[in-house]
Formats: structure tokens, C-alpha cells, sequence
């Protein structure tokens, strides 16, 4: 009924009613609008500078707001030698990760532009499954499987497991990138003479690999931050920044967490902000 | 020996020519990895998963419905299961308004702060659960900063008690992922030709109406995609209920934690995580008879 437009009456006057039987003027809807989203900022943003200036925060109990700022818990942190390694950890895995997840998306998603083959439509899901799978169970599955085959525990383990997780997101955004990419190009290459090999170096990697960048940004933020399905997977020695956090809530809750979290929170937004920022200098040439 | 070097290139052009090859290297090695490192794990639970548990985490390989029995007939599993999707519906039915509003905001706006309302909100997206949900013991705790600020000013005089609680657990819940909700929403709001709205206005539509037949049905590509994700990460949460939430907060993940970790059960470990699994893949086999997963997917992976 709502369809027929022609017949308007009783649809009309419920319209004109509004919310609840009250008519608004729009402005008034707009600032509703707009202050909702207000709330909602404000939610997202400020338990995040609220650790950050805890960080800097003297006290042990966290005095809020703070009567002075000082460094001693950075100070705590560089004599840590365990957050240290699992800093350093999650820094290799995110980087071995996102180039490894670079490398197999970009691969992956021309096949799938690309070609033509059986299946195609199912096999996506497939390869989006990652994105499907409670991390709870990649988690124990993987564990259970690396165990039967007596696979010990090492950094290669959270490197492929990671690059899982983040292939799909490489994946969407490489394959996004191809389908604006005019094949008529690598055609005229081939044409040319050119091989598939220098076909993809010299035409087809320059125009997408801005999106590789966007891709290998994403998964490192993936890694860098994965917890529920890592947790399973890491023993002392590899131990990630995310695993050593939560050991130390269970612990005893120190100004140090907040500490580490800022650390944590700088390399998961400046890194990659400034790498993306520089992702269009970094391809023009 | 320079024959040898004349044939070599031939036979690399042979093999790179060549359609298994290809198909190995390209879509394959994409396919394989997930093969290879999802399917076949679950594949490996779904067998332990019949099997019986030994001492510390071994395994007997001796096939037994016991796993699936006690599950069955334990109505603490069954309920935790339930829970964990009441919860999932709660985080969803939170997320969805005011992740709405925003993304619809950051769709119409023309503030000239856009740019930097769509950075913060990607921003978040990249800030890993454990500090967006540790966040909150800062913020809820008795001696949090809420209640030092509420208690500073004289608002309370006893600390608010709602730590620990399902409250406290569906709040940072919510708030950790209404970033999944507002970017797809604000791709899809983005998307719509204002000439529609304008011109369905100037026939005489209401405001409500022309946002119920012109913006609401062109944005639920992103209303169906931030559900998508909001619901399944939000049921399978694992940091919310364990850190966040009270003694009566049950949910999937941190029981399946605990049998496999603390109980060392990995038969029994493995039997919850099909069952949830199944649950799960039921209810995305509902939600595909009407909607397109790929697109869903991509709609809100592709940040």
C-alpha cells in the first residue's frame, strides 16, 4: 500500500505524525542527529585519552585527574624485559604477516578477477570464511591441528595464522582496486610483447599497488592487535603485546598496562597513518 | 651444456603456461592457505570432537557420543550457548541506532570536520579490543575515573557499583563495535543522490517519510552488513564477558577457553566449538536465503 504513491490518504496522515505522534520541525530532527552522534564519539574517544593521560599519571591508584605527570611508568616498561620481547614480537609477526598476506592477496585476487573458473561465486566465501569463524574457534582448532602434527610453537606459527586472518581483508581491498583497473591495458602490454611477468611489473603492479600498501596497513593492524584466537597459540618466548596485557590484568592492575597501551596505541594509529599518508608520495614516480 | 641453457627458459615457460600451475599460483595459494589452515583444522576438531578426552590434553582415539551427550544433557551448556546469541541480539539491537545515526550523520553532513570524524572513526576500528575493553575497568571501576569524578563533585557519596556486571560488559561491548556498524552505514547513506530526498520533498513528502522510502532502504546494504559483523563478533566475544563482565555473565568463548585450557578437555573443547560453530553457520545459512554474504562481507571489510 505504501507503494501507490497515488493513493496517499491514510499513509500520509501516519507520516505527518512522526516519532510517537510528536512532528518535529527538521532542524530540530538534525540537531537530534547530530547530538547522538556526539554521544557516540565521545564513547569511542575518551576511554582511549583517558588511558593515554593515566600513562603519565604518577600515582599507582590512578588519582583522576592526575596532580602532576611524570614518566616513571615508560620508565618501568623499558626495564621490563618480557614487554620488550613482546613488543618485539608483535612487531615481526605484524610486519612478516602483512607482506606474507600482501604477497598471497595480490596473487589471490587476480586470480579471481581475472580468470575463469568453477565454482567461482562458492570459493569466494572460502576465502572470506576467516572473516566468518569465531576467533575463539581458529584459536583452539589451530592449536589442536599444530599439536596432533607435533608442530612446535615459534613465531612462524602466529605469522601464517595472522596472515590468515588477514587474508581476507587483503583480499576485498586489493580485488576492489582490479576491478576499476582497465584490462584493455595489460592486453595492449601482452600485445607488445611482453610476458606475463613483465606485463605484471611494469603495468598491472604500479596502478594496484597502492592498494597492497592499504592491505598490508590493515593486516599489520590485524596482527599487531589479535587476542582471542593468539592467546592459545604463544608460549613465553613468543609471547605478543595483546597475550601480556591480559596476563596482567588477571595479575594486578598497574599504570604500566597503561603505559604499554599507549605505546601500543601509537604504533596501531601512527604507523599506519603516516604509511597510508605517505602511500601516494611513495607511488608517484 | 648450451643446449641445456636453451631448454631451460622452454621448460619454465611449459610450466608457467601451464593451466594447473597457474591456478596453483594464483587463485590457489589463496584458497590453500585457508584450506589448509582452517578447513582442515576444523575438520581435525570435528573428528577429536567424537573422541575421548585422555589425561592432560591427550586424546584417545576411540569414537564416543559422550562429548555431544553430556552437552545435551547439561543445561548450563545449553544456556551458555543461548546467552552467548541473547547477548550478541542485546550488542546488535545497542549498536544499531546509534551506530546508525552516526554513519547517517557522517553521510549527510557538510561539516567542514567530515575528514576528520571519518578518520577517528577508522582509527578506531584499528585500536586492538584489548585497550578499547580495558578502557572501560579504568572508566567503570570503584575507584575509576567516572566514579573520582562523579564522588569529586559531590554527585554521589558512594561509589556507583556497575563493574563487573552485564552492564558494564555490554556497554564497552557496544561501544568496542560501533565502529562496524557506522563506517558501512556511512558508505551506504554516502551513496544515495540527495536529488531523490530533495525532490520526494518537494512533492509533499514528509521528512519521515521520505527517509522511510528513500534513505532507509538505499542504506540497508550497510544495515545488513553492520549486523552481519556486529552480531558475530559480538556472540563470540571472548575480552568483554572475561574482563568486563560479572560471576553471571556466561558467554561461548571464555567457557570454551576454560575446558580446553584449565580443564585440559580438548575432546570436550572441540564438541562446544562445532556445536557453536553449527549455530553460528545456521543461522548465516538463514541470512544467506536473503542476502548476499559476499557483498555483506565486502561492504563491511573492505575499511
Amino acid at each position: 500500500m505504501a507503494t501507490d504513491h497515488a493513493t496517499t490518504g491514510e499513509t500520509d496522515v501516519d507520516a505527518e505524525r512522526g516519532y510517537f505522534g510528536i512532528t518535529l520541525p527538521s532542524h530540530v530532527k538534525w540537531n537530534l542527529v547530530r547530538a547522538t552522534t556526539v554521544v557516540v564519539y565521545v564513547l569511542m574517544i575518551l576511554p582511549l585519552l583517558v588511558i593515554v593521560l593515566n600513562s603519565f599519571n604518577p600515582s599507582r591508584l590512578g588519582n583522576f585527574p592526575p596532580q602532576s605527570l611524570s614518566l616513571r611508568w615508560y620508565e618501568a616498561l623499558l626495564a621490563d624485559g618480557l614487554m620488550l620481547r613482546a613488543l618485539v614480537n608483535s612487531l615481526q609477526v605484524g610486519i612478516a604477516a602483512a607482506l606474507c598476506a600482501g604477497l598471497v592477496g595480490t596473487l589471490t585476487a587476480m586470480g579471481f578477477v581475472r580468470k575463469r573458473f568453477r565454482l567461482k561465486n562458492g570459493l569466494v566465501i572460502v576465502l572470506l570464511s576467516p572473516l566468518l569463524v569465531p576467533p575463539i574457534i581458529v584459536g583452539v582448532a589451530a592449536t589442536i591441528f599444530f599439536g596432533q602434527l607435533g608442530v612446535g610453537r615459534s613465531l612462524w606459527w602466529l605469522i601464517v595464522m595472522h596472515t590468515l586472518l588477514g587474508l581476507p581483508y587483503a583480499f576485498l581491498i586489493i580485488r576492489s582496486q582490479l576491478y576499476l583497473f582497465d584490462e584493455t591495458l595489460e592486453e595492449a602490454a601482452r600485445t607488445l610483447g611482453a610476458d606475463r611477468l613483465t606485463t605484471f611489473r611494469e603495468v598491472t603492479f604500479p596502478i594496484i599497488a597502492p592498494s597492497i600498501v592499504t592491505a598490508m596497513v590493515i593486516v599489520f593492524v590485524i596482527s599487531f592487535g589479535e587476542f582471542t584466537a593468539t592467546q592459545f597459540w604463544v608460549e613465553r618466548t613468543t609471547t605478543t603485546v595483546p597475550v601480556v596485557i591480559f596476563s596482567m590484568l588477571r595479575t594486578s592492575i598497574s599504570p604500566k598496562i597503561d603505559a604499554l597501551a599507549t605505546v601500543m596505541l601509537v604504533v596501531t594509529i601512527a604507523v599506519p597513518a603516516l604509511l597510508l599518508g605517505a602511500r601516494r608520495w611513495l607511488f608517484e614516480h | 651444456m648450451s643446449a641445456e641453457r636453451s631448454r631451460l627458459p622452454a621448460l619454465k615457460d611449459r610450466v608457467m603456461e601451464n593451466d594447473w600451475v597457474r591456478f596453483a599460483i594464483s587463485p590457489g595459494l589463496g584458497l590453500g592457505w585457508v584450506v589448509l589452515l582452517l578447513f582442515l583444522p576444523m575438520t581435525v576438531i570435528l573428528a577429536i570432537s567424537f573422541s575421548v578426552p585422555g589425561d592432560f590434553g591427550n586424546v584417545i582415539y576411540e569414537f564416543t557420543l559422550e562429548n555431544y551427550r553430556r552437552f545435551w544433557e547439561s543445561a548450563v551448556y545449553k544456556n551458555i550457548i543461548l546467552e552467548s546469541l541473547f547477548y550478541g541480539v542485546v550488542v546488535t539491537a545497542l549498536a544499531l541506532p546509534f551506530g546508525y545515526t552516526a554513519g547517517y550523520f557522517l553521510g549527510r553532513s557538510k561539516t567542514d570536520w567530515k575528514w576528520i570524524l571519518l578518520g577517528l572513526v577508522v582509527l578506531q576500528y584499528w585500536v586492538p579490543f584489548i585497550i578499547r575493553t580495558y578502557a572501560w575497568i579504568i572508566i567503570l571501576s570503584n575507584n575509576g575515573v567516572l566514579n573520582q569524578l562523579l564522588m569529586g563533585v559531590g554527585l554521589l557519596d558512594a561509589p556507583l557499583d556497575i563493574m563487573y556486571t552485564t552492564y558494564s560488559m555490554v556497554l564497552g561491548l557496544t561501544v568496542s563495535l560501533l565502529p562496524f556498524m557506522i563506517l558501512p552505514v556511512y558508505v551506504s547513506v554516502s551513496t544515495i543522490d540527495e536529488d531523490q530526498i530533495h525532490a520526494a520533498k518537494t512533492l509533499g513528502a514528509t521528512d519521515f517519510r521520505a527517509f522511510r522510502e528513500i534513505t532507509l532502504p538505499q542504506s540497508l546494504p550497510g544495515i545488513v552488513s553492520g549486523v552481519l559483523f556486529v552480531f558475530i563478533i559480538g556472540a563470540g566475544a571472548f575480552l568483554a564477558p572475561t574482563l568486563l563482565g560479572g560471576p553471571d555473565t556466561r558467554m561461548i568463548a571464555p567457557v570454551i577457553e576454560t575446558v580446553f585450557i584449565l580443564d585440559f578437555n580438548w575432546p570436550f573443547a572441540a564438541a562446544l566449538s562445532v556445536i557453536y560453530f553449527g549455530v553460528i553457520g545456521l543461522l548465516l545459512y538463514l541470512f544467506t536465503r536473503r542476502v548476499d554474504l559476499e557483498e555483506a562481507l565486502d561492504t563491511g571489510g573492505a575499511v
